[in-house]
């Protein structure tokens, strides 16, 4: 096993003179992260809506697309637009467009499924309840679907958020100059890798930490108001799960007051 | 249908169709997946009357207030509601659109929108689907909410109320489009003895001061012999028997009627 290099003294002074350019990386990378994040959060939504969609023409190139997305890597699928899409289908788009395109069609494949998961949190009743209040499709999505789902999916929608922003880190690989770019460069420039690498990382989790932090407030207070789309297991659920249990009455029949039920004469 | 169930009360038809009750199903249908759970069932619900179902789980009593409600869509048979055909050998007819709104269900599952309070919930599906004013609805949210006892939650959050508070809150909602006829799945299942008691009060109550049609499917069979008009015994998907609660629990005509009476009764 090796033992840890206390020798090694970190040379703090490459950092100033380093700063301004790492902010300029980070403002591209925050740029990206932010067009991808707001348009994977539409995108994923008509996407999601497809894929539970009961007519197969829409519900399976819908999947398909997910599954292509979420069982690949990101490289390779940032690779792939960049460079075979031009050459395959003769779509040239500027490097940075590609790449923005490349992130959100990575991100909206897992934005769509949590969606998906959070309109299907919602119980089937609530759904029939407001049918039968004459609510239509589009007002039962709006008001009823929803507005459940997306609370019950913040925390979930939050950490894809802040991986998405630290995966841009990946289109340095394609020059793109965002923050992790110009690290390398300017480790190569001052020969100072650690004190550099080490500042990128601070960089990174000054920006992702206060959003975990975001993520876990949410999800502490989703749980303590009890306000989420899915509520506590139904009775059905109480009813099926009771009578699984050995020696374990339904309820219905362990009612007392059945006891009261008139005996009918003569028996 | 005769020969199957042969203590059915029926009431005859007059020539235009309409005998006064409100619900009239006839040769009703449904199978799920090729197994049939409810086979040519001849139902009817007047105004002001409560019709309990009973019968063991996958006899087909709920699904006869589904199809009812419109969840679920008919194989075969009719169905008339205020005198209109509103199905017809399993078709939905033009009547349907205009009638659906008469009827209202509760479900057995709380099904409170936990996102919104007492008075959203109360007051979202009128407005949307019947256009009312926000000021105008609040006054009958609160009227709503009176005739359930539950006046003093009209701000309260939906997860803050007990179990036989939501349901109550579920009535009132459903009132608040004027239901003529409430089908009712269960809804006392999961709650103890005296709140269940409460709340099928609630029913009682708006049956007689209403004149509301209630179809009730409950095993809460002290309720349905106080309150019920009548009872429906469902077994296999067919209507044994349709008779005054009297006569259901002290007279029962069919074994399978019997035999439920008894196990219930332990």
């Amino acid at each position: 096993m090796n033992s840890v290099n206390l020798a090694y003294s970190f040379d703090l002074s490459v950092i100033g003179p380093s700063l301004p350019t790492l902010l300029d990386g980070l403002w591209l990378t925050l740029e990206i992260s932010t067009i991808v994040i707001v348009a994977s959060a539409v995108l994923g939504f008509p996407l999601a809506v497809a894929r539970m969609s009961k007519i197969e023409v829409i519900r399976w190139p819908a999947q398909l697309y997910i599954e292509v997305f979420r069982c690949t890597p990101l490289l390779i699928q940032l690779i792939w637009v960049f460079y075979a899409l031009p050459a395959l289908l003769g779509i040239n788009l500027p490097g940075k467009l590609s790449i923005i395109v490349a992130l959100t069609a990575h991100l909206t494949a897992f934005m769509s499924e949590t969606y998906r998961a959070g309109m299907q949190s919602v119980p089937v009743e609530q759904i029939e309840a407001a049918h039968m209040l004459r609510l239509n499709r589009v007002q039962i999505l709006r008001y009823v679907i929803v507005p459940q789902a997306f609370r019950q999916q913040i925390p979930t929608i939050l950490s894809l958020n802040v991986s998405m922003f630290k995966d841009t880190s990946l289109v340095s690989a394609l020059g793109l100059a965002d923050l992790t770019f110009q690290g390398n460069i300017l480790a190569s420039q001052t020969y100072r890798p650690m004190e550099i690498f080490t500042m990128v990382a601070v960089i990174y989790f000054a920006i992702a930490f206060p959003a975990t932090l975001l993520t876990s407030y949410i999800e502490r207070r989703l749980l303590t108001s009890g306000s989420r789309g899915a509520q506590p297991p139904t009775p059905g659920l109480r009813s099926t799960l009771a009578r699984l249990r050995p020696g374990q009455r339904p309820p219905a029949l362990a009612n007392p007051a059945l006891k009261s039920v008139p005996k009918p004469e003569g028996v | 249908m005769t020969e199957t169930n042969p203590t059915l009360d029926k009431t005859p038809d007059t020539d235009t169709g309409f005998d006064g009750a409100f619900l009239r199903t006839r040769g009703v249908s449904k199978s799920f997946h090729g197994r049939p759970v409810l086979k040519e069932a001849d139902f009817r619900i007047g105004s002001g009357e409560i019709a309990v179902l009973i019968g063991k789980s996958g006899s087909g009593k709920s699904t006869l207030l589904r199809v009812i409600a419109g969840l679920e869509e008919p194989d075969a048979g009719d169905i008339d509601l205020a005198g209109q055909a509103v199905v017809r050998d399993g078709e939905y007819q033009d009547a349907w659109k205009d009638l659906r709104g008469q009827i209202g269900m509760i479900f057995q599952s709380y099904t409170l929108w936990p996102h919104m309070n007492v008075l959203d919930n109360l007051t979202i599906a009128p407005r949307l689907a019947l256009g009312e004013s926000k000021a105008q609805l609040l006054e009958r949210a609160e009227q709503a909410l009176t005739e359930v006892g539950m006046a003093h939650h009209l701000r309260s959050r939906c997860t803050q109320l007990s179990g036989g508070e939501r349901q109550r809150v579920a009535i009132a909602r459903a009132l608040m489009m004027r239901p003529r006829l409430l089908l009712c799945d269960e809804i006392t299942s999961a709650l103890d003895p005296p709140v269940a008691a409460e709340v099928l009060g609630v029913l009682t109550k708006l049956k007689e001061e209403e004149g509301i049609a209630c179809g009730i499917v409950t095993h809460d069979m002290a309720f349905a012999s106080k309150a019920a008009d009548r009872i429906c015994f469902f077994e296999d998907g067919l209507i044994k028997e349709d008779v005054p609660p009297d006569r259901a629990f002290n007279d029962p005509q069919t074994p399978g009627l019997q035999a439920f009476i008894d196990a219930v009764r332990f």
